[in-house]
């Protein structure tokens, strides 16, 4: 097979995820559950929209290389998590998803985040809120990658951005798993309310993010640049 | 050992799949009631019994404020009690916001017991045949978070003694984790290019890659996961047959006992209970063993 | 037949200028003990990894490796991944995965192996290394030798034909590399696999060696029989900075200027002595150090530790006193608690029972960071830990801040220090682009700008060359004749034997002997140098090559026949 072939197999593979099981299971769901249970579709359908980043990887050729830089920043972003624990709302796993979003690309920036989130739960408990935060903060790695990997100057200002709407944006969708399932639908009052209870969290969140962001974008990017050309990796 | 311990991941994956579906899916207060049974019993097994009554004590004041908060925006049902500004609070409300907690209280068991039984390494060898690659890497993180954590504490002694912080005030705090972490990232990037060479000179990127594990399926493993399959569609079947129906709003209706329900129950009781059953007659067994010798 | 043909090779990495091998020629029979020594940067490495096709350094090369007639870089790739092992220096990078069975089983992973030969070689390879109990638990857990001896498993279970390996046991504690020596000799001896093997720890390795190679800037010095390539050495013509690094037998033998077969072992050194010297003269008493009262730079007395309340005690009662410009050594074994002992010397732990005084002041009088300014400085077992910027300059000029330099008299203090230890061409660099030797300058040079009185070292001689190390002896006489008080925590006997004041022994959470450094390795029987083991009983005292030499000529040779 050549590699074109194989190129469209990914791409409709992928696709096939995305424009098909997802409304599919909306539907099984919505048919199956009576229109009462949006928190398991939606823990599904967040699930399935991690598949096909998974299935790029997958079917990508990464060097032994590659695979430990991006397992080296998941593991340093959890341990950054457990460091900074004692002090509540300083959590840098957004920061460090966002960081290596812009050093190292879309792709990579969507496998540490969302890897990030399944091995923190090894240690903090899984359950169906996992996949709503294998793809926040999946996707929020990748938003970085698309926006600032290929740029010349890496803007601080729009990292910092991104890190700060990343954590109200992360709060934002964790407030709306809550609402789910509190209700089995979704109430507006009640949203609204989790979100005000929640806000003084989400304020430091989000400026604890930009902090991080502040004072680590510019050695951390520096030291991940100096071992993508030592390594020579994520071109 | 328990027996969860040595059951085949997959069959185990079945069963916590199967329970914690059922137990976010369902309002019928008997299918709650028997999830969140089953699954406090066997979350005492597996973690001890202090462990439990620990996290029951701190489950309690939550369901209640879950409880409590739900007339706050729900209005609905027929029942009103009193009014609070100008607002119904109902009967219904409130019973629904105490099985909705009952209901997130199963589910966090039952995961909790997942959590417990499915270690990381039943996680990377059940994941590893679908997504080998994934799953080396989540394997890398593994080994890297230990190794970080001690090299975390090594690097912030020798920064200590090198008497970088001033104060020991907040933002001191936060500076020097910041430092210690930036030192970290550069030792722990650095060191990797040896343990990518490890893995490429132990020929990693051959095709053809396999994926060992140890777990083997046994034939226990196949009657387990047969009965969960056999209770599991006998649960579905009464499902779909309406044997779950059960409304809140506008009024409570009556705990359906059907025939089909009463199925249902049964089923579910079976299934719940079954883990509890395994593990206590584990326990017997190995008494009984023990006195032999 | 050559299993591995190395002919006329020179190698030049990219963007360097000067070449790293030249012109070697080196040909290994199958089942061979090839023992690659020399200076570090001499080579080595990159000659070994040259010899596997996975790590082979990008540059330019000339002339041939050949692995059974074939090209190296030409190689199959599964041949390459499964005949010649490859084994590195820390055992911490190359553990890849999170769990022994795992780590095992990667490399027949790779091979595309079915699980059920996974299986039986994994559970052959446990057999073979006496490794099975350790086959669930989780690779962290494991010792420093443990995880070398896995990570030698790991590889030995792709059966290879070669095994190569670059200073496995440079971080290894004494007795966990005499174990992993062990395996190595076992692997060759009963399976028959070639080794080579590159290695500063000649002690043990030098008499398993069929062949030993010494190579000096990228070319093979010498390459012969161990003992010729120790007669070799000896000869004043050749004479070489590395016969420093040679087995105490050897280099007492050459010492006496004596010629023919020379012993290797301590075994038979001590046969030699026996029976070609006099033993009228039982004993050397050199000149020590006046140890007299002096005054004391720190004080432990009665000392408690333990990292948690429910955690063992790691000190027990712990009394020490440092006197003021000594060189004192703490010896004892892997994991009695030394790095924490230094921990605790250095204020970063304290204790919860008993009292430290530094020059007879309580710690608690020591407010804010005093007690880092100018008073102790500690230097880790890793000086990795202690860099915090991208290039070494800016890294020292950072510690000169932060010790309250002004910023000429910073710069000054920097380039100082840098030429005093040698290392002014290396401001520019990254620091973890250093040699590890280089590497221990630039974070001492780091530590001493802090201007400390006290100087504590974490075994500063692990993973050193025997040059490296007389350098490092060098500098800390140095520091001592400008009055600094020096605390070294090692397991190494010999150089603690060589350069010390007084050495202690460390165990179970005490202090049980401490004395000068004469007297200290004399009385002990089994933790003491090759050199007191080779001369007891005939001779006391005699701790070092250099004593046993003296002892042996004042005594003079027995006449024979």
């Amino acid at each position: 097979m050549d590699s074109g072939k194989v190129k469209i197999i990914k791409k409709t593979a992928a696709g096939f995820v995305v424009f098909l099981l997802i409304p599919l299971t909306v539907a099984l769901g919505v048919w199956l559950f009576k229109d009462r249970k949006y928190n398991i579709i939606s823990a599904i359908v967040a699930f399935l929209s991690c598949v096909p980043f998974f299935i790029r990887f997958e079917k990508g050729v990464n060097g032994a290389r590659e695979l430990v830089v991006i397992a080296v920043m998941t593991a340093f972003s959890i341990v950054g998590r457990l460091v900074f624990a004692p002090l509540p709302g300083f959590k840098p796993v957004t920061a460090f998803t966002v960081i290596s979003g812009v050093a190292l690309g879309p792709e990579a920036g969507f496998l540490v985040g969302s890897l990030s989130a399944v091995v923190s739960d090894f240690f903090f408990g899984q359950g169906p809120w996992t996949p709503f935060q294998m793809f926040s903060w999946g996707i929020l790695g990748f938003i970085a990658g698309v926006l600032l990997f290929r740029a010349k100057k890496k803007n601080l200002l729009l990292i910092c951005l991104l890190g700060a709407a990343g954590g109200a944006a992360f709060s934002l969708m964790m407030d709306v798993w809550t609402t789910l399932s509190l209700d089995g639908g979704f109430l507006w009052q009640r949203y609204v309310a989790n979100v005000i209870s929640g806000l003084p969290f989400m304020g430091i969140y989000a400026a604890s993010n930009v902090i991080f962001l502040l004072v680590l974008t510019k050695p951390f990017l520096s030291k991940l640049e100096r071992i993508k050309t030592k390594f020579d990796i994520f071109k | 050992m328990r027996y969860f311990d040595r059951l085949h991941p997959a069959a185990a994956l079945v069963y916590f799949l199967f329970m914690i579906l059922t137990a976010m899916l369902s309002l019928n207060p008997a299918v709650i009631v028997l999830c969140y049974l089953s699954g406090v019993i066997f979350c005492g097994i597996l973690t001890g019994f202090k462990n439990l009554f620990k996290s029951l004590l701190y489950s309690i004041p939550l369901t209640a404020l879950i409880a409590l908060t739900n007339p706050i925006f729900s209005h609905r049902g027929e029942t009103v009690l009193f009014f609070l500004n100008d607002n119904p609070v109902t009967k219904e409300a409130i019973l629904y916001g105490v099985f909705t907690a009952l209901m997130l209280m199963s589910v966090f068991y039952w995961c909790r017991n997942y959590s417990t039984v499915m270690t990381t390494d039943k996680f990377i060898y059940l994941f590893g045949r679908a997504i080998p690659k994934l799953s080396l890497v989540l394997s890398l993180i593994l080994a890297f978070i230990p190794k970080l954590k001690r090299k975390y504490k090594e690097i912030d002694a020798a920064q200590k003694a090198l008497g970088v912080y001033a104060a020991k005030s907040y933002v001191d705090k936060i500076r020097s984790k910041m430092r210690v972490l930036s030192i970290l990232l550069t030792d722990s990037l650095e060191n990797a290019v040896e343990t990518a060479d490890s893995m490429r000179a132990r020929g990693y990127g051959l095709k053809h890659r396999t994926s060992f594990a140890l777990y083997r399926f046994e034939i226990s493993d196949g009657i387990f996961l047969a009965v969960t399959a056999v209770l599991g569609i006998g649960c579905i079947a009464c499902i779909a047959a309406g044997g779950a129906n059960f409304n809140f709003y506008p009024a409570l209706s009556r705990l359906n006992l059907s025939a089909v329900s009463c199925a249902l129950y049964a089923c579910l009781a079976l299934l719940g209970f079954m883990s509890l059953f395994v593990e206590v007659k584990e326990n017997i067994l190995w008494r009984l063993l023990k006195s032999k010798i | 037949m050559a299993l591995i043909e190395v002919k006329n090779l020179s190698f030049t990495y990219n963007g360097a200028q000067t070449a790293a091998l030249k012109d070697i020629n080196l040909s290994v029979e199958s089942g061979d003990f090839v023992l690659l020594f020399g200076e570090s940067g001499c080579g080595k490495t990159t000659l070994l990894r040259l010899l596997k096709k996975q790590l082979r350094p990008a540059g330019k090369q000339d002339g041939e490796a050949l692995y059974r007639f074939k090209n190296i870089a030409d190689l199959d790739d599964r041949t390459a991944a499964a005949e010649i092992g490859y084994v590195m220096q820390n055992p911490d990078n190359q553990t890849v995965t999170d769990k022994v069975w795992h780590e095992l089983a990667f490399g027949l992973e790779s091979l595309g192996e079915k699980n059920e030969v996974i299986r039986r070689k994994v559970a052959e390879i446990c057999g073979f290394f006496g490794i099975g109990d350790w086959f669930h638990r989780r690779t962290f857990e494991l010792s420093g030798g443990q995880k070398q001896l896995l990570a030698l498993a790991s590889v030995m279970v792709m059966d290879p034909s070669v095994l190569i390996l670059d200073e496995p046991t440079a971080q290894l504690d004494p007795i966990a590399a005499s174990e992993f020596f062990a395996s190595l000799k076992k692997i060759n001896d009963e399976l028959g696999v070639t080794i080579i093997i590159a290695e500063h720890r000649l002690e043990e390795v030098f008499p398993l060696a069929d062949k030993a190679v010494l190579m000096d800037k990228g070319k093979i010095f010498m390459c012969d029989a161990p003992r010729n390539v120790g007669k070799k050495l000896s000869n004043s013509e050749l004479s070489h900075k590395m016969s420093l690094g040679l087995p105490a037998a050897v280099r007492l033998f050459y010492a006496l200027g004596k010629t023919g077969d020379c012993p290797l072992t301590v075994k038979e050194g001590k046969k030699f002595i026996s029976e070609n010297y006099n033993g009228d003269i039982a004993r050397i008493d050199p000149p020590e150090q006046y140890l007299g009262e002096r005054r004391a730079a720190m004080e432990v007395s009665g000392g408690y530790f333990r990292y948690e309340r429910e955690l063992p005690d790691v000190l027990r009662g712990l009394d020490l006193t440092v006197y003021e410009n000594e060189l004192l050594c703490i010896l004892g074994a892997n994991g009695a608690g030394k790095t924490t002992l230094l921990a605790v010397l250095s204020g970063v732990k304290r204790l919860y029972k008993g009292k430290l005084r530094i020059w007879g002041k309580k710690l608690k009088e020591y407010g804010g960071n005093s007690l880092y300014r100018g008073n102790i400085a500690c230097l880790p077992q890793n000086p990795q830990n202690l860099f915090v910027k991208n290039t070494v300059e800016s890294d020292l000029y950072e510690i000169t801040k932060i010790a309250g330099y002004g910023r000429e008299e910073g710069k000054k203090a920097v380039e100082e220090i840098c030429a005093k230890f040698g290392i002014l061409h290396l401001l520019k660099s990254h620091p973890y682009d250093l040699s590890g030797g280089e590497q221990q300058k630039a974070a001492l040079a780091k530590v001493l700008l802090i201007k400390p009185a006290i100087l504590l070292l974490d075994e500063p001689t692990k993973g050193l060359d025997a040059c490296s190390k007389r350098g490092l002896a060098d500098i800390l006489k140095k520091l001592k004749d400008e009055g600094k008080t020096i605390v070294i925590v090692t397991h190494d006997v010999e150089f603690a034997a060589e350069y010390a004041d007084r050495c202690a022994m460390f165990f179970d959470g005490q202090i049980v002997s401490v004395d000068g450094r004469i007297n200290f390795f004399a009385s002990n029987s089994y933790y003491t140098t090759a050199a007191a083991r080779m001369t007891r009983p005939l001779y006391e005292n005699a701790v070092t090559v250099e004593l046993a030499e003296k002892l042996c000529r004042m005594n003079g040779e027995k006449r024979h026949g």
